[in-house]
């Protein structure tokens, strides 16, 4: 069983930890970009007329006779889209990525709604195959494990662009959309980002693989039969065509992470063999959220 | 095109296996990936090979049955026509001759003629069949026709060195026997390796014709069939390769040793030494016996020059008696020579007699004899006694050795008829040793007693009157040898006759037995028949051992009488007893030379060069101005047989399926 007592035990362990040293981080209790009522100092704007005296900064007309009027950041609460991979490369592995994803997704999920956020679920393959609509609560976490636990791998072609197309469409809020994939994608998984930033949202990337796809070990006249679209190449493996695999595979990986670099995205890269708890440890270590 | 063997091309059948597999191959084992994205990206940039990666599966398949049939082919040993009609059969006659072992070619003659027949062989092309025939002491086939190369290669390098005489012409007519044998349209010849020292050069050289063209090396010269030392059944034209320059030699070309006929201690040496070169030499001859000199000569030889002399000596113990030219030159066996001289024992002879004054002198005046008269026989004899009984003979005569002279009555061994008026003898064995030097036709025998040997088998009349009664007579028993001689001394001439004295001396050499004799020395490479009665001492051992002059031992059966040799090489060989087989029926202990035999040889035999031939080691001039000293064109890479060429292929198509292979699947 994927979601047991100790995994609830673990998810709550995990959000002990992230309530304490979370704020700001990765979820929940965020800052938006919009300025309001809320406590925390932005920056000053000019005084306009219509303008709330209450805040105006008076200790600066005092010092230099400027009105200026004092802005604060809004806070609300986060919506968290997690966007699952469900393809039928996710399950490949063993164990099988896929279900690393569902337990990352889950646990995730718990520390967003333990902090009061609202989280959503998109499983998809070549298309959206299953949504868990946002929600809020963490009464809701038993209702999203069981949805969690009925996704299956499966689609014959996975398009991240596509799926994130029909997403951003949807009237919604925007916030943190958590990308939980191997991003095998043959139309590149680029797009599907690019989308994502361009509607506003904030992509995470959680990239999972299995040892196996990175340093494979099969050697000579084999049939490759492609997981998610049943294709079968008959290759000639050589030592060469191994170095090489490994090194177009490396270029993927750098790939993936440069990608999150250069956008100032969250970027997890992990194989399947790691625990899930470890992985989101490492997770808020990378965000400075635990030492 | 032909095969040798053309059923081995069944093996093509092979393929068949093959091509199934191939097809059996197609299908790959199945692998599934996540995807094929990074395959699909990997792969494409190989595209510029991919025309080859479709092919190279077929490529190696033909490449297998390419490998196959190349194998197969070779297997049949396929060859052309051509091929076959210039195969050449050639017979190597390598002269291993005494002479062949002079040092004026460095290290040996012998050794030269190996290197040079080795290029011959070097030069063997496919189809080509050699053999080997060594003319060194008696004509030997070495090895017989092989196309083996690296066979007839270590066969010449195997060739031992003798001292035995050279015996070309036979070793050729040998060859052309061996090429005689088959008739399949092969080119035939027999190319000899010598230094031109042996009987029937002249014949040889007389039908040298210098080669023109061809594969022949031109240090080679050829006898036209028509030579008389080409009477073989092959007509295969002969090649001789000369060997050797004209170098000087003194060589000891008689050593000989004879008893005195004057003095029975005394012994007589015949020596010759031959100057063999084109310059007169000063040299040294020394005899010594038992290490111990016993005459030294100094010689002045002329060119061509010979000198011999007879050595008188004198000696009772016998040995082993060894002459040394002391002088430098290029062949050292025939600077030294050597001779046995047997010990000489003294023989005990009790005369029984009532007195006979020629009787008893014709003994003691034998330094050799230990004599005793007595009137009556005593009653037991000393052991390797000779008795001698006068007249009168016990009914039953004693074992051991008996001389009956005049006997009154009769015995054992023969009855006593009437008396023989005046018998003449008109037959004589002269053939046994016991009649050497002795005539009795003209010896008057009154009052001879008519004899009648009861053991006729065992009896050897030497003697017999005109009425065929025997008069002198041998019985050989088991237990001593009898000589009995029916002459009234005291009536008789016979006393005052040599051969009286002479009959005595050989009685007593008969009785001796062979153990003095004195065994000549033989030339090298001669055969010598022995007998167990010419042991110094019974052997007590099941089998006897040949040991050669340099320790080597070698089995012989212990068989009453054999023929051992050639005796190939210079020195004293001796027969010695098998340590190892100590008791009859015992397995003979393998043949080893550091085998230290306990007792002293039964037999002794010397062998000397001793050969006018084989010492003057000069080539004929005639042959000499004919020969060069160019190598013989050696087989290129071309002489191969088709069977190589194709396992070659093979082989580099196995290693490009191999690399292929490597590259397929591990780059």
């Amino acid at each position: 069983m994927l979601f047991d007592g100790d995994f609830l035990k673990k998810l709550e362990y995990l959000s002990l930890i992230s309530r304490r040293v979370f704020r700001g981080s990765i979820l929940a209790q965020r800052r938006t970009k919009q300025m309001g009522g809320g406590i925390e100092f932005a920056d000053h704007r000019e005084y306009t007329p219509g303008d709330d005296f209450r805040h105006l900064d008076w200790n600066v007309y005092a010092r230099h006779g400027d009105l200026l009027l004092k802005r604060f950041q809004e806070e609300e609460d986060l919506h968290v889209y997690f966007l699952i991979d469900c393809s039928r490369s996710m399950g490949f592995g063993n164990p099988p990525k896929f279900d690393l994803a569902r337990q990352v997704t889950a646990a995730l999920a718990y520390i967003a709604l333990s902090n009061l956020d609202r989280i959503g679920i998109i499983a998809y393959s070549q298309e959206i195959i299953a949504d868990f609509p946002l929600t809020r609560g963490k009464d809701r976490i038993l209702s999203l494990l069981r949805f969690l636990e009925k996704l299956e791998p499966q689609g014959t072609d996975t398009n991240l662009g596509r799926i994130v197309n029909s997403f951003a469409l949807r009237p919604q809020r925007r916030g943190l959309a958590v990308v939980i994939s191997d991003l095998f994608d043959p139309n590149g998984y680029e797009r599907g980002l690019d989308l994502l930033r361009h509607r506003t949202y904030e992509p995470h990337l959680v990239q999972i693989h299995d040892p196996a796809e990175a340093r494979p070990q099969m050697l000579g006249e084999i049939e490759l039969v492609d997981a998610e679209t049943d294709s079968v190449r008959k290759v000639t493996i050589t030592e060469r065509a191994l170095r090489e695999y490994r090194k177009v595979f490396d270029n993927f990986q750098a790939g993936v992470a440069g990608y999150g670099k250069k956008y100032g995205l969250g970027c997890t890269q992990t194989t399947n063999e790691v625990d899930f708890e470890d992985l989101i440890l490492r997770m808020m270590r990378t965000a400075g959220a635990v030492s | 095109m032909f095969f040798e063997s053309p059923g081995s091309l069944l093996w093509l059948a092979l393929g068949v296996p093959i091509i199934i597999f191939y097809i059996l191959k197609i299908r790959l084992r199945r692998l599934p990936v996540s995807t094929v994205m990074f395959w699909t990206q990997v792969l494409e940039e190989q595209n510029p090979r991919s025309i080859w990666q479709r092919l190279r599966h077929l490529v190696s398949l033909l490449l297998q049955l390419a490998m196959l049939a190349l194998l197969a082919f070779a297997v049949a040993d396929p060859y052309f026509f051509w091929e076959a009609r210039s195969a050449r059969r050639i017979v190597i006659v390598i002269d291993n001759s005494a002479s062949m072992n002079a040092t004026d070619v460095k290290p040996t003659r012998l050794a030269e003629a190996k290197r040079q027949a080795e290029q011959w062989i070097a030069g063997m092309r496919h189809r080509d069949e050699f053999a080997l025939v060594a003319a060194g002491t008696q004509p030997q086939v070495i090895v017989g026709f092989t196309s083996r190369q690296k066979t007839v290669s270590s066969a010449v390098q195997s060739l031992a060195t003798t001292d035995g005489p050279s015996q070309v012409a036979d070793a050729v007519a040998l060859a052309r026997r061996l090429l005689g044998e088959r008739q399949d349209g092969k080119q035939q010849e027999v190319v000899v390796f010598s230094d031109g020292r042996f009987s029937g050069v002249e014949e040889l050289s007389s039908a040298l014709a210098p080669l023109s063209g061809g594969r022949e090396p031109p240090g080679t010269t050829d006898a036209a069939a028509t030579s008389p030392i080409s009477n073989a059944t092959s007509q295969a034209p002969v090649k001789l390769q000369i060997i050797g320059t004209r170098a000087a030699n003194v060589g000891i070309t008689q050593f000989q040793v004879r008893r005195s006929l004057v003095d029975p201690l005394g012994y007589e040496i015949l020596a010759e030494v031959t100057n063999a070169s084109d310059q007169p030499v000063e040299c040294r001859f020394e005899v010594d016996l038992n290490d111990e000199p016993i005459d030294v000569v100094p010689l002045k030889l002329d060119a061509g020059g010979k000198w011999s002399q007879v050595f008188e000596k004198t000696s009772a113990l016998g040995g082993h008696l060894l002459a040394t030219l002391k002088h430098d030159d290029a062949l050292a066996a025939d600077n030294t020579a050597s001779a046995v001289l047997p010990r000489r024992e003294i023989q005990p002879v009790l005369l029984v007699t009532s007195g006979n004054l020629f009787l008893q002198k014709v003994f003691e005046v034998n330094p050799l004899v230990k004599l005793t008269v007595v009137a009556e026989a005593p009653a037991t004899v000393p052991a390797g006694t000779v008795v001698v009984y006068h007249r009168v003979a016990p009914d039953k005569l004693p074992a051991g050795q008996v001389f009956v002279i005049d006997p009154a009555n009769a015995t054992d061994l023969f009855a006593i008829g009437e008396q023989i008026a005046n018998p003449i003898v008109t037959k004589q064995d002269k053939d046994s040793p016991l009649m050497s030097h002795v005539r009795m036709d003209n010896v008057l025998m009154p009052e001879a007693r008519s004899l009648t040997p009861t053991l006729p088998e065992q009896t050897l009349i030497l003697a017999e009157a005109v009425t065929k009664e025997p008069l002198f007579f041998a019985v050989n028993r088991p237990e001593g040898r009898v000589l009995v001689l029916t002459v009234n001394l005291d009536k008789g001439d016979l006393p005052l006759r040599t051969a009286f004295p002479i009959t005595v001396a050989n009685a007593l050499h008969w009785f001796a037995g062979n153990k003095q004799d004195l065994r000549e020395s033989l030339a090298a490479g001669s055969l010598a028949t022995i007998s167990s009665s010419d042991f110094a001492h019974p052997a007590k051992s099941a089998s006897l051992l040949l040991k050669s002059p340099a320790g080597e031992l070698k089995t012989l059966p212990a068989i009453e009488r054999m023929t051992i040799g050639p005796l190939d090489h210079c020195g004293v060989w001796s027969i010695i007893e098998d340590p190892g087989s100590a008791d009859l029926g015992k397995a003979i202990a393998p043949k080893t030379s550091d085998k230290t035999p306990t007792d002293e040889p039964l037999l002794e035999i010397a062998c000397n060069l001793a050969s006018a031939t084989e010492s003057d080691v000069r080539p004929p001039e005639e042959l000499l101005a004919n020969s060069t000293t160019a190598s013989p064109v050696l087989a290129g890479l071309g002489s191969r047989p088709v069977w190589f060429w194709l396992l070659l292929t093979g082989l580099v198509l196995t290693t490009l399926e191999w690399v292929m292979y490597q590259r397929r699947v591990i780059s």
